[in-house]
């Protein structure tokens, strides 16, 4: 069977595919964030202990992954809410803009906050 | 079978005398069990002559008597007054249509986007010379969704369709689903081109209005979903 191109971003197929794939991801980590923090480490730590552990390449493997993927998953989730309800062509490109100008800033807020508490002297 | 006082609603709209729709309220007797259809009939035949809507086979499958009896999209002829356990109704013609007068609502556009994703079987390969042989499995993936009356209920229910009324709709979806998944039908890659847009398969947002307004119980949303899957692998 021939397969035809598509410009995907233009059809949806692309979003809604790595919608599914974020929400995947979020699970596990959500699951992962409550039963490692909430229920296996019970207790009251030192600060230096929480940060020590906050500094661990793992943690911000997991911090950076959870930044995307949220970040992705909630953003496509108001773009596709606006895609319902703006008909206008130039108004939909001015509020992609703006979900794009959002993405940029909390995704580098995030990204600092990872660098920021990793070069924490303890 | 005993006699009941019914106190019904009707959205009454004629666009050549009213300015906008309003509710007129019919008191009757009847038996109890009766369906929405005979309230109907024993208005417009006794009561109002001037109601309108629409009515053909009395079996629930031509479609055409679909509209919403409190709160709920149904087909009148085939819903009892038991159903409701109440001796009040409020009937109103489909919501998302345009009204043309009272209970008959404008179907054009939805016919419309029926025809866009090409609801007939599309053969390239050389046709058998007797009947076309379907495998019972093959059979199985539309039997279903080939149950489809084309009633408009779940279309006209369906929130995606209220906030853009450029989408297609889920009775179009699943016509296009029907054929896209017929074992016989070489018209695959057309149908996906064709729902496989910002205004087919992604506006919907598995909302499961559909599933609960079809009055043949096609699990509409599950097909539909299937529907994005294909659509993806074709894509990607």
């Amino acid at each position: 069977m021939s397969k035809t191109f598509k410009e995907t971003s233009k059809t949806g197929a692309v979003l809604w595919f790595f919608q599914r794939v974020t929400a995947v991801i979020l699970f596990i980590i959500l699951v992962y964030h409550f039963v490692y923090y909430h229920f296996i480490s019970q207790g009251v730590y030192p600060w230096r202990t929480v940060v020590a552990k906050m500094q661990s390449p793992w943690f911000n493997l997991l911090q950076f992954t959870f930044l995307i993927t949220a970040l992705y998953h909630g953003l496509n989730g108001v773009w596709m809410v606006a895609e319902d309800y703006i008909h206008c062509k130039a108004w939909r490109l001015a509020f992609f803009s703006v979900i794009l100008m959002v993405g940029a800033a909390l995704l580098f807020v995030g990204t600092l906050t990872i660098i920021k508490i990793s070069s924490l002297k303890i | 079978m005993a006699k009941v006082k019914l106190n019904v609603k009707v959205l009454r709209y004629n666009p050549d005398t009213d300015k906008k729709p309003y509710w007129k309220t019919y008191e009757l007797e009847t038996e109890d069990d009766v369906t929405i259809l005979d309230v109907l009939n024993e208005i417009h035949w006794n009561i109002d002559g001037t109601l309108a809507y629409r009515r053909s086979c009395r079996s629930a499958i031509c479609g055409s008597c679909a509209m919403k009896v409190n709160g709920r999209n149904v087909l009148a002829c085939e819903t009892g007054l038991h159903q409701f356990n109440s001796h009040k109704l409020k009937i109103e013609p489909l919501p998302g249509f345009k009204i043309i007068k009272d209970l008959v609502v404008d179907l054009d556009e939805f016919f419309a986007k029926l025809e866009r994703i090409l609801p007939y079987l599309i053969l390239k390969k050389p046709t058998p010379d007797k009947e076309f042989l379907q495998s019972p499995q093959d059979f199985d993936k539309i039997q279903e969704a080939a149950m489809c009356i084309l009633c408009g209920s779940c279309t006209s229910s369906c929130p995606s369709l209220w906030a853009n009324e450029d989408y297609l709709g889920p009775a179009a979806l699943l016509k296009a689903y029907r054929f896209i998944f017929d074992s016989r039908d070489d018209g695959t890659d057309e149908r996906l081109d064709i729902i496989n847009d910002r205004n087919g398969i992604w506006r919907c947002h598995t909302i499961f209005n559909c599933m609960e307004a079809c009055p043949k119980d096609i699990k509409i949303t599950e097909y539909l979903s299937r529907l994005k899957v294909k659509a993806t692998e074709n894509s990607i």
